[in-house]
C-alpha cells in the first residue's frame, strides 16, 4: 500500500482517493480532491493558500518542537597579564583586603611625609627661614600618595 | 453533475435574460432567441474527424506534428465508435491512413485512470508493431492490461507498444 502526496495540497493520498493528471509536456500531478485540482488549475500558488502544506512550512507554523533560536554566546571575561606585573601580582593587588590596603597606603603616607621632613629639614637648613613654612604646607598638601586604583579587569572601557 | 446543472443554469439565464416570451405583456424589440446552448457539458470524445498527438518518434508523426497537421481519426475500432485509452483507431497522417493506438485521453476517466491534457496516439502497422521507437510522454499502466487482452495469439501483438512506452503513470 503506497501512500501518496497530493502535488498541490502535500497531504497524503491514501488507495482508493485521488486523481491524476498528466499535463501535455510530460508532468504528472496526483491531487488529493477536486478542490487541490482546481486550485491548480486556477494557478493559484501553494505557498500563498493557507491551508496547504507548503504554506505552513514557509510560515513555520506548528513547529513547536522543532529547535528553538539558538542562545547568544557570551563572551568569558578573562585576566592577562600585563607587560608591567605577572597574573599572580594582579590577582594579589586584586585580593588584598581593605585593611591591608588602607593600612599599606598609610604606611606609605607615613613614609613619604618622613622622607619629605627629612629633605625639608635639609632645606630649612640650607635656605631663609621665612619660606619655610609656606613650601612645609604646600608640600604636605600635594604629597599625599594616591591611592592606587584597582587593577582593570576585562571588559568595557 | 453538479458541472451539468450549473450548464445548464448558466445557460438557461442566459435563455431568460435575452429571450422575449418570458413576460407576454411586455414584448421588448429584441427577439433573439438563443439557439447555442448545450444541456450536455463538453465531452472530449476522441471520434471521427478529431484531430489527435502522435507522440512517438516516428519520422511520420514528428513531421506531422511540426507542420502543424496532426493526425486525424476516420475510424475507431470499437462498438461505440467512441475512442479510449487502448483502442485502435484508423488515422490519416501526411496524406496517408495508418492504424494506431490511443495512448491517453482528455476525457474525464474512471476512478484510478489518469487523464491527459492531449489525447495521444501511438502510430502502429497492422502486426501492432510501432512505427517509432520510444515514446516520451508517460503512457497509463491500464495499458498494460488493456493490450495483453488485445493481442491476439500468432497474429496481432499490441504489446509491444509497451515495449517502447518510457514512462508509467
Amino acid at each position: 500500500m503506497k501512500v501518496g502526496l497530493c502535488a498541490y495540497s502535500a497531504y497524503k493520498i491514501y488507495p482508493g482517493h485521488g486523481k491524476t493528471l498528466v499535463r501535455t509536456d510530460g508532468k504528472v500531478f496526483t491531487f488529493l480532491n477536486g478542490k487541490c485540482e482546481r486550485s491548480h488549475l486556477m494557478k493559484r500558488n501553494p505557498r500563498k493558500v493557507t491551508w496547504t502544506v507548503y504554506y505552513r512550512r514557509k510560515h513555520k507554523k506548528g513547529l513547536e518542537e522543532e529547535q528553538q533560536k539558538r542562545r547568544t554566546r557570551r563572551t568569558h571575561k578573562f585576566q592577562r597579564a600585563i607587560v608591567g606585573a605577572s597574573l599572580s601580582e594582579i590577582q594579589a593587588k586584586r585580593n588584598m583586603k581593605p585593611e591591608v590596603r588602607k593600612a599599606q597606603r598609610e604606611q606609605a603616607i607615613r613614609t613619604a611625609k618622613e622622607q619629605k621632613k627629612a629633605t625639608k629639614a635639609v632645606k630649612k637648613a640650607a635656605t631663609a627661614p621665612k619660606a619655610a613654612p609656606k613650601v612645609e604646607k604646600a608640600k604636605q598638601k600635594i604629597q599625599k600618595p594616591q591611592q592606587k586604583a584597582a587593577p582593570r579587569v576585562g571588559g568595557k572601557r | 453533475m453538479s458541472a451539468l446543472q450549473q450548464g445548464i443554469a448558466s445557460s438557461l439565464r442566459l435563455f431568460v435574460k435575452a429571450s422575449s416570451w418570458t413576460s407576454p405583456t411586455s414584448i421588448t424589440g429584441s427577439s433573439q432567441i438563443i439557439r447555442n446552448f448545450h444541456p450536455t457539458p463538453c465531452l472530449n470524445e476522441l471520434r471521427l474527424m478529431s484531430r489527435v498527438r502522435c507522440v512517438d518518434n516516428s519520422a511520420i508523426g514528428k513531421q506531422a506534428m511540426a507542420e502543424g497537421k496532426p493526425p486525424k481519426v476516420i475510424h475507431v475500432y470499437n462498438k461505440k465508435k467512441v475512442g479510449t485509452i487502448g483502442d485502435k483507431v484508423l488515422v490519416t497522417v501526411k496524406g496517408e491512413m495508418k492504424k494506431a493506438i490511443i495512448v491517453g485521453v482528455k476525457r474525464h476517466q474512471k476512478h484510478a485512470i489518469p487523464r491527459h491534457d492531449t489525447n495521444n496516439v501511438v502510430l502502429i502497422d497492422d502486426n501492432g508493431t510501432p512505427l517509432g521507437t520510444r515514446i516520451s510522454v508517460p503512457v497509463p499502466m491500464l495499458l498494460r492490461k488493456i493490450m495483453k487482452e488485445k493481442t491476439i495469439a500468432k497474429g496481432a501483438d499490441y504489446t509491444k507498444v509497451l515495449s517502447i512506452a518510457s514512462r508509467f503513470v
